[in-house]
């Protein structure tokens, strides 16, 4: 039994150092393996969501997500809408969304580039206040918090 | 929701850890076996839950009352967070914490059947610093069934420590465990606290 | 007398010294430099070749003094400052600031490290989803290359990836060598038991809040890495935390106590770590036949992984970190590294060299980049 152990032990370190050896040069062989596992994908209150529809003008394009109300066993009751502004935007742009595809439009959000300001006039009671108004490497992001 | 989940999470373990030698005994004492336990158990945690509805109610309507003002709805429950939240770290230190559970009281009960109802009363309405800052909480709240969710969640939190009560004898590592539940409780504590003095920076700037 | 014996066994001569070196020579050119090395930066090639020879000198050493922990510490020390100097650089030339925007969380740009993994299991089984703002494959410091080089470090190394591994670690264990004698000498035990109470805090907080809590609110390395612009007072708070913890648990308390007291009184993957020593085959053994009860090891132990109830009981808790600090300090070689299944007091040097060779390996290489980043960066400046 002493012996099993002592060579279980030794078989059991060097499987450590055959491992350690394999790691690096295999790292990204593994860490694809690794992200194709259904669990490696970012949360949504992250990326901000699904596109739900985009809108496409002369110089610029407007994604409007899909609602992330992502709680950890259920949905949560507050959530947010993500839209993204990409390509050559105006210093001052103003646009009315409707983020639930039901023909009305929800509210009104608009940006001053310049000054970095947004304002929001929401239609209803669930669209609450600005979460995030900022430029980035695309062009402009912003999040609209809402309720359920 | 969150914070009072977090709050019943950590200081329920600090509850068990002077609780629980005195209530186990209770539970287990004169016991034909799952069954009776589960009664008994099922009793305790809905004694404990009945109470805390009736602080929610008296807690929302005391805090309607005081709270109606808005500097005040912004600072002082600020104030009350960070000097509950500092009476709960100082009562996570061993020594500043009686090492006696209010339940002891319940040994003189003579009738078996009353003695988880009167458990769960009594540990519920032991005053300590997470049942002061689930108070003020529940003072805070915009409406009374808000005030009701806080007091379930620190309810949820806090009785998911007790479910294993029965196999706690199989437990070999207590002492470690228990010493690891009241740091976490001390940790709730300086969460709270933060929680507090943001609220109350903020309220402060705000006006 | 003793000292003499015990270095006397466990030293080399120079030309075996240098034979159990060639491996490492061999494997860390390859690994280094990708088999291909580029000269056509003069300053690129010398870091490389800088960082090449310290990694094999501080190997060769390892077997030619019989000592381990300062030369490990040398590495471990350098690779924790490098990797801030690479973080900040970049920061700094890309955004101007050591501080990530919102644009940064928004696009997903922050980058991943293994103190988060913690936060990440909860939320992973029940939404099946990541909570971090970074890159899951691609670009620097992406989360499945980290899971991966975290989980088969642990598995192999246990908590000692907490002395060989952890690219913060070399902060507090740098501090904690700055004075001969500690000021504070009595620590409770009972704080050893803190990075569990964290870790579940910040377990659950994570899993309800759906957020890196611990990254968020009280990473003390946001201080010498990358924080949250200041533009509110909740952020503001955060800032002080950050500032607060990494002074006192990482400077002041370390090089009062002489010990790594962020790692033994916080890290949350540290108490994950702790856990994993339970299955890593390399551990560090006491051998009762040879101790003489003299304490020395307990005294330097910077992780509080040793008790004298452990000592008399022949036994190194959990919490061995594997730094070296216990083996070197013991004067009869009582306290050695082993490997399990063989008992204590047999086969010390066949242990040691296979433990050096695959921790000091892990380290080396997973430190290499950073750090020829930094010396490329530091003989631009000089030159």
């Amino acid at each position: 039994m002493k012996k099993v152990k002592i060579i279980a032990g030794i078989c059991w370190a060097f499987a450590g150092l055959i491992l350690i050896i394999i790691l690096f040069p295999g790292l990204n062989a593994f860490s694809v393996s690794v992200s194709k596992l259904s669990f490696m994908k970012l949360n949504p209150r992250y990326t901000g969501g699904e596109i739900s529809r985009q809108i496409i003008s002369e110089n610029c394009t407007l994604d409007i997500r899909k609602p992330v109300f992502n709680g950890f066993l259920k949905e949560s009751n507050s959530g947010f809408v993500q839209m993204d502004w990409r390509g050559t935007l105006p210093e001052r742009f103003k646009d009315s969304i409707d983020y639930d595809n039901d023909g009305k439009k929800d509210f009104c959000i608009s940006v001053n580039r310049t000054e970095s300001k947004s304002d929001l006039v929401g239609f209803n009671d669930k669209v609450k206040k600005i979460l995030i108004s900022t430029p980035t490497s695309y062009g402009w992001a912003a999040r609209v918090g809402l309720e359920k | 929701m969150t914070d009072s989940l977090i709050l019943g999470l950590s200081s329920g373990s600090a509850c068990l850890a002077t609780c629980g030698m005195v209530m186990f005994p209770y539970l287990m004492a004169g016991s034909a076996g799952v069954k009776r336990i589960a009664i008994d158990l099922s009793l305790f945690l809905i004694t404990r839950l009945a109470v805390y509805f009736v602080l929610a109610t008296l807690s929302w309507y005391f805090g309607q009352a005081l709270f109606s003002n808005t500097v005040v709805r912004n600072i002082v429950p600020g104030i009350l967070y960070i000097i509950f939240a500092v009476m709960l770290v100082w009562y996570s230190i061993g020594k500043n914490r009686k090492p006696d559970c209010p339940a002891k009281i319940v040994k003189t009960v003579n009738n078996h059947r009353l003695v988880p109802i009167l458990l769960g009363l009594v540990n519920s309405l032991g005053f300590c610093p997470a049942l002061f800052i689930i108070l003020t909480k529940g003072a805070t709240q915009g409406t009374l069934v808000q005030s009701y969710i806080a007091f379930l969640a620190f309810f949820i939190g806090s009785s998911i420590w007790f479910l294993p009560l029965p196999l706690a004898g199989r437990i070999r590592k207590k002492e470690v465990l228990k010493n690891i539940g009241i740091l976490a409780t001390g940790l709730a504590g300086i969460i709270f606290m933060i929680k507090g003095l943001t609220n109350l920076i903020g309220g402060i700037i705000n006006g | 007398m003793d000292n003499a014996l015990k270095t006397a066994v466990m030293r080399k001569s120079f030309g075996k010294s240098l034979l159990y070196t060639l491996p490492m020579i061999l494997i860390t050119f390859m690994f280094i430099s990708g088999g291909k090395p580029n000269f056509s930066d003069p300053a690129s090639g010398l870091a490389m070749l800088m960082v090449f020879l310290l990694v094999n000198v501080l190997y060769f050493l390892m077997h030619f003094t019989g000592k381990t922990d300062r030369l490990r510490a040398i590495l471990f020390i350098i690779f924790a400052m490098s990797l801030s100097y690479t973080l900040i650089h970049n920061m700094l030339e890309v955004r101007k600031s050591m501080s990530f925007s919102e644009a940064d969380i928004l696009e997903c740009k922050i980058p991943f490290c293994h103190l988060v993994i913690p936060m990440m299991i909860l939320p992973a089984a029940f939404t099946k989803s990541i909570i971090f703002p970074g890159s899951i494959i691609g670009g620097f410091a992406n989360i499945s290359s980290m899971v991966v080089l975290w989980v088969v470090a642990t598995i192999v190394l246990g908590r000692g990836f907490c002395s060989w591994g952890c690219f913060y670690g070399g902060w507090d264990d740098g501090f904690s060598r700055f004075t001969k004698r500690p000021v504070i000498k009595k620590i409770s035990e009972l704080w050893k038991l803190m990075p569990f109470a964290v870790l579940l805090m910040v377990i659950l907080t994570a899993a309800l809040t759906l957020m890196p809590t611990y990254c968020s609110w009280i990473c003390p390395f946001k201080a010498v890495t990358e924080f949250e612009q200041v533009t509110s007072v909740e952020s503001a708070t955060k800032a002080g935390i950050f500032l607060s913890l990494f002074g006192g648990l990482v400077v002041v308390l370390p090089v009062m106590t002489k010990k790594r007291t962020q790692c033994s009184f916080l890290c949350p993957l540290g108490a994950i770590n702790t856990l994993s020593n339970k299955i890593t085959p390399f551990t560090v053994k006491i051998d009762k036949n040879s101790c003489s009860e003299c304490y020395k090891c307990v005294d330097v132990c910077p992780l509080f992984a040793l008790t004298r109830e452990d000592i008399k009981s022949g036994k190194v808790s959990m919490f061995c970190s594997k730094c070296g600090k216990c083996v070197d300090a013991c004067s009869k070689q009582a306290i050695h590294y082993g490997i399990r299944g063989i008992p204590a007091g047999t086969m010390k040097n066949f242990s040691r060299n296979l433990f050096l060779f695959v921790s000091f390996l892990f380290m080396a290489v997973f430190s290499a980049g950073s750090i020829i980043n930094t010396f490329h960066g530091l003989l631009k400046l000089i030159f």
